[in-house]
């Protein structure tokens, strides 16, 4: 799975709109949306979020994590904390992305939140690493990793599991590569 | 110790709570400022202004201090929140004094340096450099020309504040380094207004300095002084001095006199570091080192000179109490006293109306403020703001001593008027806030910026449809503001040059001129407005409503009964409300007007009284999107016009209910009935919400306040009168011509017959019966028979009994009406009507046959209505009278069917001579209907349902084919059980028995289809015939019959062919009406069984007369059960 259908998957999470102008209910396959009132906040998947607002017609409501002071109690909490702690979203860096890319106008202080969002995710990547590194210098069979999100174990599953592969056939390999260089002279 | 650790002044007239003008300021070097009520106020409010505070001056609602961060700064009082900092030093600052008016500040500070500072403008600053030393102390010329400051290096300077110079200075104190070893303080004083004297203390003498002559006019003394003095202050009429020593002593001079009035010993002989009058004079509050307040009374009243000893020494006795304690802290020693003060005034209950006549007395010495004296209170009060003003007005000196007379102020004791509540625009914040909400509504939001960059006014909508946001300058300061879907109003009040306007932005406008304005007339502002479909209104502070076009054009005007509060529009409704007079303890009392102002114009509620909450005041008041009246009061009630019950108010829903915490509010936007909506912003800790960030919307839900709404009823309840509530707007909508949607309304009827029949089963559950027939009259007829249904089949046959009589009467009642129509038409009926009731249906009958031949079908059916509607009465008085009438001697036949079914209660005794299909057509309707609704309504009696539907009958057959019956007959005689058994048999097995039917029933067919009169006389007759040969067979019966009619004279013949025709045109109309839409196959066959149901409805009533017919079937179906 690469970043983008992780991107794909959170764009299925519900956000508040207040939508400015006036639809019925709309009967999709993934589920009925709306009614849709002028004034009135309505939750719709972050697709259809993003769309109207990039079509001027919707207003974006941050989801409530989405506020500089939470975040900054949720990175302390990441930096303090030895293991993963719990995300507000499990879609909490694609979520910021999306929003702060097409609605940075509707999230006030988006800057900060961008910053915020992003010093959690480098700490939690960096323990990620540091727990990957631990895991293969002590020769580990299983770990087991706790709050992680999609996002975060796509960047390095493929990566670790290449390479764990690669180790491995490394060590196995050591044997049969000499007889096979014996074999070549 | 002689820097100040309590510092007092007195006495606010900005106090605004009511009864309680004089307080005690005072405040500590612990930084903390107290606001004491009273000397027995024992929980004094609290202003922490700094760590360390060194001196405080208040005036005008601020509060200066110096504190010990070096800086002086302002507090906002009694609030006591931050306002800024005035001025800076490079050390603490020693004392900060106001000038007379307030305007400015002079702060001396221990590093030599003495500051005026304007107070609305720290950056204006004078600074005085001459000192030598820290300042001590500092006192602005009541003129404001001079200042004078004193300072440790013993100099008492005096300043032009104008150019800085220093005029005079005198070598008056003992030379010290600092503030802390300085022996005195000196705290000297102008003289109030004339600033003609300025009074500085000197070791134990008080010297009085001339204003511009500076020399030493004279000296105050007396031998009670043994001490240095360390601060003067005068009275406020400036004829008194009082002076404090540094061993506790306090006296007061008269000036003019020179004479020492009153004199005081502290009895722990701390020493006296603040000294302030009560603005009225006659009170010295006074606080010592040791953070002791005290208060003396009676000082140098006019004729209270005699006294004065006494008065000192008195005073000195009854604060042993208070300053026993050694503790520093004013709280504590502040509760010891309360005891004290209690025993004088009880003392002094009766003679306190003779206060002032008995101030020679002794006792009348200085006490402190007696806390259960209200009326001295008051009086303070009034005195106090009266006095504050001469004291800012009069510049001549004159002495405003007012002798305080408890009895010329009786104290009023009853419900205090409120304050009326002042107008406002629904969904606006407060206009006195540089960014508000002019106006949110469901179509959109109008805010207003009122700072110094901007003054504009920013429209959104949020249908981004209607139109788009615009951005309006604010040139006219428009303070009020309305937004419909077609047009933006705006409104501002009237300045000293221009009037006040009324300003439209009609932006639906087709042509290009979008916007007009109106002036109003000279004096008068507007103070509400709204807008509606196409028009606007203002109510102005003449008491006017004015109504104009939505394009400008002026319209109605009328007069409102009270100054307006607010009023909103919707459609062609306006709705004021209005002050009807003042209300008390805390209640407003308003009005409301509901006027339509479309074609109809008509006042819908005539000034009726609102009713608000209990000391709550109008908060929103607009319409429902659907254009019903609501309003919200500050106690968060939302209430709604209940039309559907004479226009009464019901709360539907309390908003603090859904609050979190106390502060907490929900500030309403809108209010929509379908969905049931309450659109509001919450707001934590306010009552309204800030610009910034932009509040989101929260919607709640509406709840009736029904008891017990933790149970299944209670619930069902409040939701069957929550649904019938908000539905009104529907009924109201369609009296009123307007388009509404009638699937709603079925809807709502649905909805609500559904919760009655839960409520229904629930009560039958319980065994409530009774409560089942009162539940059952809310129902419509539909659900009544499926009532029916549920009560016989849970076998509550008294209760199914009484049911059926209820949908009779029910049905009479719904007769009523149509009858009444038919009335108007009718007159000549109507008056046989009135005299002669059972006329009724001999006149119909020609009427209906011989004028309204084409529209058969519907006049026979108002006939059975009114049949209907006659029998309960008839039946009961009269032996069949209708037969009487026809002339048909022959009545054991029907009498007989009449009895069999009289376990019924009620019989139609007409159904067997006249047109017997009109009640089957009924029946079957019902039945129709009844299934039709219990297919729509599957939950609610899904078991009723269910077993109906399922044809696995068989053991229940009796059960509801009884129950059938039941809900068959009570509008038509009960046929005998086997005929009964028969038709139902029947219908329930109509395709597999249709050929034996047709058999049976042949010649019944045979009979009817072309009814002759021969038939019908037959049918009258064959009792007859049958008694004279009762062992005749069926074919000799006609043969007989044939016989005998012949021998009728043709007359008699003609009648009955005559009467034979109308029937028969009645049945094939019937069968027309009955013929089902069915599928094409079954059709042939549906019409053949639905003539065999006819035909066997027919026999039903001439059962008794068909014996073979009544075997037969009756055989069949025993051989098909």
């Amino acid at each position: 799975m690469d970043p983008a259908e992780a991107e794909f998957l959170a764009e299925k999470e519900l956000v508040t709109v207040i939508p400015n102008f006036s639809l019925d209910r709309i009967y999709l396959i993934g589920g009925d949306l709306g009614p849709f009132n002028p004034g009135l906040p309505v939750e719709v998947p972050l697709w259809l979020a993003v769309n109207l607002k990039q079509r001027q017609k919707c207003r974006l409501i941050p989801p409530e994590w989405m506020d500089a002071e939470k975040l900054e109690e949720i990175r302390d909490q990441e930096r303090k904390e030895d293991t993963f702690t719990p995300m507000p979203s499990p879609y909490y860096m694609e979520l910021t992305k999306l929003l702060l890319n097409y609605a940075s106008d509707s999230i006030p202080k988006a800057d900060e939140i961008r910053t915020l969002v992003k010093d959690t995710w480098d700490t939690r990547i960096a323990k990620l690493r540091l727990s990957a590194d631990s895991f293969v210098r002590q020769q580990e069979a299983h770990a087991k990793l706790d709050n992680l999100t999609l996002m975060e174990i796509n960047t390095t599953g493929t990566f670790l599991t290449q390479a764990l592969d690669h180790m491995y056939k490394l060590r196995t390999n050591l044997q049969p590569a000499e007889s096979a260089q014996s074999q070549d002279f | 110790m002689l820097m100040q650790p309590t510092l007092l002044t007195c006495c606010f007239p900005e106090k605004i709570r009511r009864g309680i003008c004089s307080c005690i300021v005072t405040c500590g070097s612990d930084g903390d400022v107290r606001i004491w009520e009273n000397l027995d106020d024992d929980d004094p409010k609290s202003i922490n202004v700094g760590e360390k505070a060194y001196s405080f001056a208040l005036k005008n609602g601020r509060l200066v201090t110096a504190v010990s961060n070096n800086t002086v700064q302002i507090h906002t009082f009694p609030e006591g929140a931050p306002d800024g900092i005035l001025t800076r030093f490079t050390t603490n600052a020693n004392h900060v004094v106001f000038n007379r008016d307030g305007t400015k500040i002079a702060a001396g500070s221990s590093d030599f340096m003495v500051k005026v500072v304007e107070v609305t403008d720290s950056s204006q600053q004078k600074t005085f450099r001459g000192h030598d030393a820290p300042v001590l102390s500092l006192s602005f010329d009541p003129q404001d020309v001079f200042l004078t400051s004193a300072s440790c290096d013993g100099s008492v300077r005096v300043w032009k504040i104008s150019d800085q110079t220093c005029v005079t200075s005198w070598p008056l104190l003992q030379k010290c380094n600092d503030v802390i070893n300085a022996k005195s303080i000196c705290r000297f004083a102008w003289q109030p207004k004339s600033g003609k004297l300025l009074a500085v203390p000197v070791e134990k003498v008080v010297k009085l300095y001339r204003r511009e002559t500076w020399d030493n006019q004279f000296d105050l003394s007396d031998n009670f002084i043994t001490q240095t003095l360390s601060i003067v202050t005068w009275s406020p009429c400036g004829q008194y001095v009082a002076a404090g020593s540094v061993d506790g002593c306090i006296a007061v001079w008269n000036v003019d006199t020179q004479e020492c009035m009153e004199r005081m010993k502290h009895e722990k002989s701390y020493t006296i570091c603040g000294l302030a009058w009560h603005p009225k004079g006659g009170q010295i509050a006074y606080t010592d080192t040791e953070g002791n307040l005290g208060l003396l009374e009676n000082v140098c009243n006019k004729d209270g000179k005699k006294s004065s000893g006494k008065v000192s020494s008195a005073v000195a006795k009854d604060y042993n109490d208070l300053f026993d304690e050694d503790d520093d802290f004013l709280n504590t020693d502040l509760i010891e006293p309360r005891s004290s003060p209690k025993v004088v005034s009880n003392e002094e209950d009766d003679d306190d109306d003779d206060l002032m006549l008995a101030s020679g007395h002794p006792r009348h010495r200085g006490a402190i403020i007696e806390d259960d004296e209200n009326s001295l209170d008051t009086a303070l009060m009034k005195v106090n703001s009266n006095l504050e003003k001469d004291d800012d007005n009069d510049q001549d000196g004159s002495i405003p001593v007012l002798p305080v007379s408890t009895t010329q102020r009786p104290f009023y004791d009853g419900p205090m008027p409120t304050p009326q509540q002042k107008p406002f625009q629904s969904g606006s914040t407060p206009s006195h806030l540089t960014h508000r909400f002019m106006v949110w509504n469901s179509i959109g939001i109008i805010r207003c910026y009122n700072d110094e960059q901007d003054n504009a006014i920013d429209v959104e909508f949020h249908d981004t449809s209607i139109h788009h946001a615009t951005h309006l300058p604010n040139s006219l300061n428009h303070t009020m503001a309305d937004l419909s879907s077609e047009a933006i109003l705006l409104a501002c009040e009237s300045t000293e040059e221009l009037a006040s306007k009324l300003h439209c932005v009609h932006f639906s406008s087709w042509d290009s001129n979008k916007e007009w304005t109106v002036d109003m007339p000279k004096d008068e502002d507007i103070e509400a407005i709204c807008l509606g479909q196409g028009w606007a209104a203002c109510a102005t502070s003449a008491m006017l409503t004015r109504v104009f076009t939505i394009g400008g054009v002026q319209k109605e005007i009328f007069s409102l009964p009270g100054p307006v509060v607010s009023m909103a529009g919707h459609g062609e409704q306006l709705l004021v409300i209005y002050h009807r007079g003042t209300g008390f303890d805390g209640d407003q009392c308003l009005g409301v007007q509901l006027i339509e102002l479309g074609k109809k114009k008509r006042q819908v509620l005539h000034g009726d009284p609102l009713p608000l909450t209990k000391k709550s005041y109008l908060m929103w008041v607009g319409f429902s999107a659907e254009g019903t009246p609501c309003y919200v009061d500050s106690e968060g009630i939302v209430k709604m016009l209940n039309r559907g019950l004479g226009n009464t108010w019901i709360p539907v829903c309390d908003t603090r209910e859904y609050c979190k915490g106390k502060s907490d509010h929900y500030w309403v936007i809108g209010i929509h009935e379908k969905p049931q909506q309450l659109r509001c912003i919450p707001c934590k800790g306010a009552r309204f919400p800030p610009t910034l960030p932009r509040p989101a919307v929260a919607i709640l839900s509406f709840k009736l306040p029904y008891c017990q709404i933790t149970t299944e009823k209670g619930q069902m309840e409040e939701q069957f009168w929550r649904s019938v509530v908000f539905h009104n707007h529907l009924d109201y909508l369609s009296k009123n011509g307007y388009e509404y949607d009638e699937n709603a309304k079925n809807e709502a009827a649905k909805e609500q017959q559904e919760l009655l029949m839960k409520l229904f089963a629930l009560s039958c559950k319980l065994e409530r019966e009774f409560r089942c027939v009162e539940l059952a009259d809310f129902m419509t007829q539909n659900a009544v028979s499926l009532a029916i249904k549920y009560a016989s089949r849970s076998r509550k046959l008294i209760l199914a009994q009484r049911l059926s009589e209820m949908a009779v009467e029910k049905a009479t009642e719904m007769a009523a009406p149509e009858e009444d129509e038919e009335e108007e038409e009718e007159d000549f009926r109507n008056h046989l009507n009135a005299g002669y009731s059972n006329s009724t249906t001999e006149w119909s009958q020609p009427r209906v046959r011989n004028l309204h031949e084409q529209d058969m079908e519907d006049s026979k059916e108002a006939d059975a209505v009114e049949e209907v509607e006659e029998m309960p009465e008839m039946q009961k008085f009269r032996q069949n009278p209708f037969c009487k009438t026809v002339g048909l001697p022959e009545m054991s036949a029907p009498k007989s069917a009449v009895i069999t079914t009289s376990s019924q209660g009620r019989v139609n005794p007409f159904k067997v001579s006249a047109n017997q299909k009109d009640p089957t057509a009924h029946s079957a309707n019902i039945l129709d209907n009844m299934s039709k609704f219990s297919k729509n309504t599957p939950t609610p009696n899904s078991r009723a349902v269910n077993k109906q539907k399922s044809p696995v009958i068989k053991p229940l057959i009796p059960k509801p084919k009884s129950k059938q019956a039941l809900a068959a007959t009570f509008f038509q005689p009960r046929p005998p059980h086997a005929g009964d058994k028969t038709v139902e048999e029947k219908e329930e097995k109509a395709e597999n028995i249709l050929p034996e039917i047709q058999a049976a029933v042949t010649e019944n067919t045979e009979n009817k289809r072309p009814k002759t009169g021969f038939q019908m006389w037959l049918e009258e007759n064959r009792e007859s015939i049958l008694a004279d040969n009762p062992d005749l067979e069926e074919a000799d019966i006609i043969k007989e019959g044939m016989s005998r009619f012949r021998v009728l004279s043709s007359d008699e013949r003609m009648v009955w062919t005559e009467k034979a025709k109308g029937v028969a045109a009645s049945n094939s109309a019937e069968a027309k009406k009955r013929k089902r839409p069915a599928d094409a196959k079954n059709e042939g066959k549906e019409k053949r069984e639905e003539k065999s149901k006819e035909d066997s409805s027919l026999p039903k009533k001439r059962k008794p007369l068909d014996p073979s017919i009544n075997v037969r079937l009756s055989a069949f179906a025993f051989k098909q059960s």
